[in-house]
C-alpha cells in the first residue's frame, strides 16, 4: 500500500498521467476532424505515431548523457557541438580513407565510426578535465566556452560547405533511419536501441552502488567527497559518456539527414537534451531524476509535436512554443504546489498555538 | 623592508584590474592585425564599434544579471520578437515616431524580461530553465503568419526617418548608433556603481542570504535585473531593426553566447557578485574585434572566426583562474604559511 501511495506521488506518475492526457485530447480531436471531414483518415492511432517516432528519438541519446551531468548537478552546453564536430570528422575521416573511390570500402566506414565516437569521448574528456581541474568555474562556462571551441574546430575542418556522399557504403548508415517490421508495427530502429541502453542505464544509476554516488554528487558534493567518493573521477567518466553519446547522436543524425554533413548541424540540440531531461524531473541543482521520467519525457515531447504539427496542423514554431510551455510549468507546478502546502502547514500551526493561547489563557 | 611589505605583488594588482590582461591581449590583438592588414586600425576603427554596439547593449543588460548570480539566454529572442513586433506595429501605420518605436521595444524588452524574473524568483525555477523556455516561446511568436500575418519584416515596411535614425545621423562623428550603445553603458555603470538599487544587485549575488538579513528585498532585486536585461535586449531589438533594417524568426539566433562570452572575457564572475562595466565594454569590443578583424586577414577559411573566438575565451576564462590562484599561492607564502 506504501508503495502504491508513494507511486502516485511520484513524478513519474504525474508524467504518465500528462501523456495519457495528451492522447486522449488528441484523440478527440483526431475523431472530430475525421467526423467534420477536415481530414479523411485517422491519424492518431497507436501504429501511426509510433512510426512517426522517428525524429524526436535523434536527441533521445544525448538525453541519456545529459541526464548523468544533471544528476551530478552539473550542465553541459556543449553536447550538441560535441555531436556535430564528431559528425564532421566522421565525413572528413571516411572521405580521406575512401579516398574518393566510388564506393569506399566497409572497413572505412568502420573505422571512421570509430574515430567519430573516438573524438565525441575526448570532447567530453576535455569537458572533463576542465571541470573538475577548474572548479571555480562554473561548468556552465566552461562548457559554453568548449561549444564555441568545438563549432570552430567543425568549421576549421570544412569551412561553410556541406560534404554530400553519394557512395552506397557511406549511404548505408541511412539503415539507421529505417524502421523495424514487426508484425503490423513499424518500429523506428532509435527506439529499440534507445531502450536497450535505457535499461543499462537505468539498472547502472538507480541499482548498483556506483550509479547512487552521482546523485549523491549532486545532492552534496563535499559530503560525498569525504564519505570517500572519488568524486572528481566520477565526474570526469560522466561527462566523457555525455559527449560519447553526443556522437551516436550524431551518427543517428547523418543517418536520417540523407548522408550529407555540414558544421552547423545539431545546433541547439543541447536544448532539447536539457528539457527532455528536466521534465523527466532532473533538476540542474542536482540529486534528482530517474531514467525512467526521462524516457517518458522523451515520449510526451515526441507525441506532442507529433499531434500539433499532424491534427491541429500548427507549424513548427507553435510546437516550440508548446514545448517552452510543458517546460516551464513542469518546474513551476511543482514548487507552487510545494509552496501552497508550506503555507497551509504554517496556518494549521497557528491555529494551534492559537487555540493552545487561548486555553492557558482561560 | 617596510617599503617592500607596502609594494603590492604584480599578480594581485592584475586580479584586481582584471581587464588589465585583456588590454594587453587586445593591444596584441590590434597590433597583429596591423601587420597583416596596413592600416586597418584607420580604416575599419568605425565599423567594429558599428558592429560592436548590439551587443554592448545586450552585454549591459546581461551584466545585471550575472551580478545577482542568474543568467538569461533569451535575450536574442526577446531582441528579435521586440524588433518584429516593432516593425510589424510600422509597417501596419501604427507607430510612425521613431521615438515611439524605441520606447516600445524596451517596454515589450522590459515585459518579457521581468516575467523571467518573476519566474525565476518568486516562482524558484533555476534561471537557466525559465529563459530556456521563455526563449523558446518567444521565438516560436515571432513568424505570427499563423496569428497576425506577421513573416519577416523587410526594410519596406519601415519608414525613412526611423532607417537613417542610428546609420546616418551622426554626432562628433559618430553615429547615433555607437552613441546610443555608450549612453547605455553610462547609465548602466553609473547605476551599478553610485546607486543603492546598483550596489543591492551586487550584494544579492555575492550572498543573498545575507542580504536579505539586511534588509535587501532581493526578490525585487532579481525581478529589476531581469527586466532590465529585458529591457536591454529589447533595445537591440529596436537597434537591430533600424540597422539592418530587416528582422526575421532567426535573427541573432545563438549569439546570446558571445553576449555572455563578452562578459566573462571581461572578468564578470558567473557565480554573481562581481563584475564592471569597464570590464564588459573590453570584452565586448573585443568579441567585435575579433568578429570584424579576422575575416579581413584572409587566414584559413571564412569560418575561422569562430574558432578563434572559442579558444579565445577559453584561454581568458582559464587564464583567469591560474592568475587567481597564483595570486592565492603568492600571498600566502609572503605571510609564511
Amino acid at each position: 500500500m506504501q508503495k502504491v501511495k508513494s507511486f502516485l506521488k511520484s513524478w513519474e506518475f504525474f508524467l504518465i498521467l500528462l501523456l495519457v492526457v495528451m492522447c486522449a485530447v488528441f484523440k478527440v480531436a483526431d475523431s472530430v476532424n475525421v467526423a467534420s471531414g477536415v481530414s479523411r483518415k485517422s491519424v492518431f492511432y497507436f501504429a501511426n505515431v509510433l512510426r512517426s517516432m522517428r525524429p524526436y528519438f535523434l536527441y533521445s541519446f544525448m538525453t541519456l548523457g545529459m541526464m548523468l551531468i544533471l544528476a551530478m548537478g552539473d550542465i553541459d552546453i556543449s553536447v550538441g557541438a560535441i555531436g556535430t564536430l564528431s559528425v564532421v570528422t566522421l565525413g572528413v575521416v571516411y572521405n580521406k580513407l575512401a579516398g574518393g573511390a566510388e564506393e569506399g570500402s566497409p572497413m572505412a566506414l568502420v573505422a571512421a565510426l570509430a574515430v567519430c565516437l573516438l573524438v565525441g569521448a575526448l570532447c567530453g574528456a576535455l569537458n572533463g578535465f576542465l571541470v573538475t581541474r577548474f572548479k571555480e568555474l562554473f561548468p556552465m562556462i566552461i562548457t559554453l566556452a568548449t561549444q564555441l571551441f568545438f563549432r570552430g574546430f567543425s568549421y576549421l575542418l570544412i569551412g561553410g560547405e556541406t560534404l554530400t556522399f553519394k557512395d552506397p557504403t557511406f549511404k548505408s548508415l541511412s539503415n539507421l533511419n529505417q524502421l523495424l517490421k514487426i508484425g503490423e508495427l513499424q518500429i523506428p530502429i532509435s527506439i529499440p536501441i534507445y531502450l536497450a541502453l535505457a535499461v543499462v542505464f537505468y539498472i547502472w544509476l538507480h541499482q548498483t552502488g556506483n550509479g547512487r554516488k552521482i546523485f549523491a554528487i549532486g545532492t552534496n558534493s563535499a559530503a560525498t567527497y569525504y564519505s570517500g567518493v572519488r568524486v572528481d573521477r566520477i565526474k570526469f567518466w560522466c561527462f566523457v559518456i555525455a559527449g560519447f553519446m553526443s556522437a551516436v547522436t550524431g551518427i543517428f543524425f547523418v543517418g536520417n539527414s540523407s548522408s550529407s554533413v555540414k558544421a552547423d548541424i545539431m545546433d541547439g540540440y543541447h536544448m532539447y537534451a536539457i528539457a527532455a531531461a528536466v521534465l523527466g524531473g532532473f533538476s540542474t541543482d542536482g540529486g534528482k531524476g530517474s531514467v525512467i521520467g526521462a524516457t517518458i519525457s522523451l515520449v510526451i515531447f515526441g507525441v506532442v509535436k507529433f499531434g500539433l504539427g499532424n491534427i491541429f496542423s500548427f507549424p513548427d514554431s507553435a510546437v516550440n512554443l508548446s514545448v517552452g510551455v510543458i517546460l516551464i510549468l513542469s518546474v513551476l507546478g511543482p514548487n507552487l504546489l510545494e509552496d501552497a502546502q508550506n503555507r497551509r502547514k504554517v496556518r494549521l500551526r497557528r491555529a494551534e498555538t492559537a487555540k493552545l493561547n487561548a486555553a492557558k489563557a482561560a | 623592508m617596510q617599503t617592500k611589505k607596502e609594494r603590492k605583488p604584480i599578480y594581485s594588482i592584475l586580479i584586481e584590474h582584471r581587464e588589465i590582461p585583456l588590454l594587453a591581449v587586445l593591444a596584441l590583438l590590434l597590433i597583429a592585425v596591423s601587420l597583416r592588414v596596413p592600416g586597418y586600425l584607420g580604416n575599419s576603427w568605425l565599423n567594429v564599434l558599428k558592429n560592436g554596439s548590439i551587443n554592448m547593449v545586450l552585454c549591459c543588460g546581461m551584466l545585471c544579471v550575472l551580478l545577482i548570480g542568474s543568467i538569461d539566454i533569451s535575450i536574442t529572442a526577446i531582441l528579435a520578437f521586440a524588433g518584429a513586433v516593432a516593425g510589424k506595429l510600422m509597417g501596419d501605420g501604427a507607430v510612425q515616431s521613431t521615438i515611439v518605436m524605441f520606447l516600445l521595444g524596451i517596454g515589450i524588452g522590459a515585459v518579457i524580461g521581468a516575467l523571467n524574473g518573476v519566474l525565476m524568483s518568486y516562482g524558484r525555477v533555476i534561471a537557466l530553465i525559465v529563459t530556456l523556455s521563455t526563449s523558446y516561446i518567444v521565438r516560436a511568436l515571432i513568424p505570427m503568419d499563423w496569428l497576425l500575418g506577421m513573416n519577416k519584416i523587410n526594410p519596406t515596411q519601415l519608414t525613412q526617418a526611423f532607417k537613417d535614425s542610428l546609420i546616418n545621423h551622426s554626432f562628433l562623428g559618430l553615429p547615433f548608433l555607437v552613441w546610443l550603445a555608450v549612453l547605455v553603458v553610462v547609465i548602466t555603470g553609473v547605476f551599478l556603481k553610485y546607486t543603492r538599487t546598483g550596489r543591492n544587485l551586487y550584494a544579492v549575488g555575492s550572498n543573498a542570504e545575507a542580504a536579505q538579513m539586511r534588509g535587501v528585498p532581493i526578490n525585487r532585486i532579481r525581478v529589476l535585473a531581469h527586466t532590465i536585461c529585458g529591457a536591454t535586449a529589447g533595445l537591440a531589438g529596436i537597434m537591430w531593426l533600424a540597422f539592418y533594417a530587416a528582422i526575421e524568426k532567426g535573427s541573432a539566433l545563438g549569439d546570446e553566447m558571445f553576449t555572455i562570452a563578452a562578459c566573462v572575457l571581461g572578468g564578470v564572475a558567473v557565480t554573481g557578485g562581481y563584475g564592471k562595466i569597464s570590464g564588459v565594454v573590453i570584452g565586448a569590443l573585443m568579441i567585435a574585434f575579433i568578429d570584424h578583424a579576422i575575416p579581413q586577414m584572409g587566414i584559413g577559411n571564412s569560418m575561422i572566426t569562430e574558432f578563434i573566438k572559442g579558444i579565445l575565451l577559453l584561454v581568458a576564462i582559464l587564464l583567469n583562474v591560474i592568475l587567481q590562484r597564483v595570486a592565492e599561492k603568492q600571498d600566502l607564502a609572503r605571510r609564511n604559511i
